[in-house]
């Protein structure tokens, strides 16, 4: 996204993980935690379009998105959360969700009965993208990820 | 023939919180399960409260949630040492499983407000509540508020004794107070002699001529008159 040209503000608990985004990274890095309004303030949360939580811990993502939502009113907030049951919970709830689990579970079930074209499709389909080949380099993220969950 | 049932209490964490909640609930005659993930923490706790259940699993976890009863708690303390932990259990007992009545322990107290938005009946924080009592005792001012009496220059002021130099000491002993006049002495509910000598926690209600800053900063902040 930021090379895209999209303003990208990301969040991270250990700095450590900012090493991962490499050193030709146009954004801005913060270290603190994206549960913490201090630190989301000081990422400039106010201003932002979007909001992505893709932390280890579900609950730390769901957190995360009902304050960008509710209390900075940011106009479109994603969250991912492991756990199906909950993350249908939070979807019933309002939040734009999405569950790795229940995704790599049905391009399993499509490429194990279908085959990988198939399979090929239906990634595109849940992800909203082209087919990628396997390898692809990891998806960008935006405004609230912490690259890891031991915040 | 039915016996009337004690509330169902469930707490969800076993940590210190966790562990001294449960105790005082019990004692107090509640049924109390408490949830506590870590299976070496959890035979700990069990050895230590006996009658009460120790529910070994993740709070959050919906499937485990359902096999603890939580559908017929009147009551959910969720106070682990996460707060995003303690916001999702508290969320789950009431959007799911219809718990009239959500706590949850909050350690950043900016978060109060938050779980209060986000639908968290009670939120506390223990930063709060001793940041509380450090402002009252480093000021030996006690919790002071005032009501101002319309068209006069008279207001209703309660102070909250505070522990210092006021305990011990009738109303008519320290200064301030000597000069206004002392409506009501309230202590553990209920109005007192005004003439008994001041506890910790006592609410005087005075009626004052003077703002009520001028009762505290000057004359109440000093030591006491003798009588």
């Amino acid at each position: 996204m930021a090379a895209d040209g999209h303003d990208v503000t990301v969040i991270d608990s250990l700095e450590s993980a900012f090493d991962r985004l490499g050193q030709d990274f146009p954004g801005t890095m913060v270290v603190g935690s994206g549960v913490d309004q201090d630190v989301l303030e000081r990422a400039g949360i106010d201003r932002a379009d979007c909001f992505l939580s893709v932390t280890n811990g579900d609950n730390r993502n769901i957190m995360a998105a009902q304050i960008a939502r509710e209390i900075f009113h940011v106009g479109k907030v994603m969250t991912r959360i492991y756990d199906p049951i909950r993350e249908r919970v939070y979807r019933e709830l309002g939040l734009y969700t999405y569950c790795p689990t229940l995704v790599g579970a049905g391009i399993a079930r499509t490429y194990f009965d279908e085959g990988a074209g198939a399979a090929d499709a239906a990634r595109g389909a849940v992800t909203g993208a082209a087919p990628e080949p396997l390898g692809a380099p990891l998806p960008p993220v935006a405004v609230g990820a912490e690259g890891r969950g031991d915040g | 023939m039915a016996e009337a049932r004690a509330p169902y209490i469930l707490v969800i964490g076993g940590g210190k919180v966790g562990y001294y909640l449960t105790k005082h609930l019990l004692e107090a005659g509640y049924e109390v399960a408490l949830v506590e993930k870590d299976r070496a923490r959890a035979a700990a706790l069990g050895s230590h409260l006996g009658r009460c259940a120790i529910l070994v699993g993740d709070g959050d976890e919906m499937a485990f949630l359902a096999s603890t009863g939580i559908e017929r708690a009147s009551v959910v303390a969720a106070v682990t040492g996460d707060d995003e932990d303690n916001l999702v259990a508290c969320q789950l007992a009431r959007r799911t499983f219809e718990v009239p009545r959500t706590l949850a322990r909050v350690n950043n107290p900016r978060n109060v407000r938050l779980f209060h938005q986000l639908g968290v009946d009670v939120a506390v924080s223990a930063t709060d509540v001793i940041l509380g009592v450090i402002d009252s005792e480093l000021a030996h001012q006690g919790d002071v508020r005032e009501l101002p009496l319309d068209g006069t220059e008279a207001s209703l002021v309660r102070i909250t004794v505070p522990v210092g130099p006021l305990v011990g000491h009738r109303t008519d002993e320290v200064a301030s107070l000597a000069q206004e006049r002392i409506l009501l002495v309230v202590r553990g509910g209920a109005p007192i002699e005004a003439t008994s000598p001041l506890e910790a926690g006592d609410q005087v209600v005075v009626f004052s001529r003077r703002p009520a800053a001028d009762l505290i900063h000057t004359d109440l902040v000093a030591a006491p008159v003798g009588g």
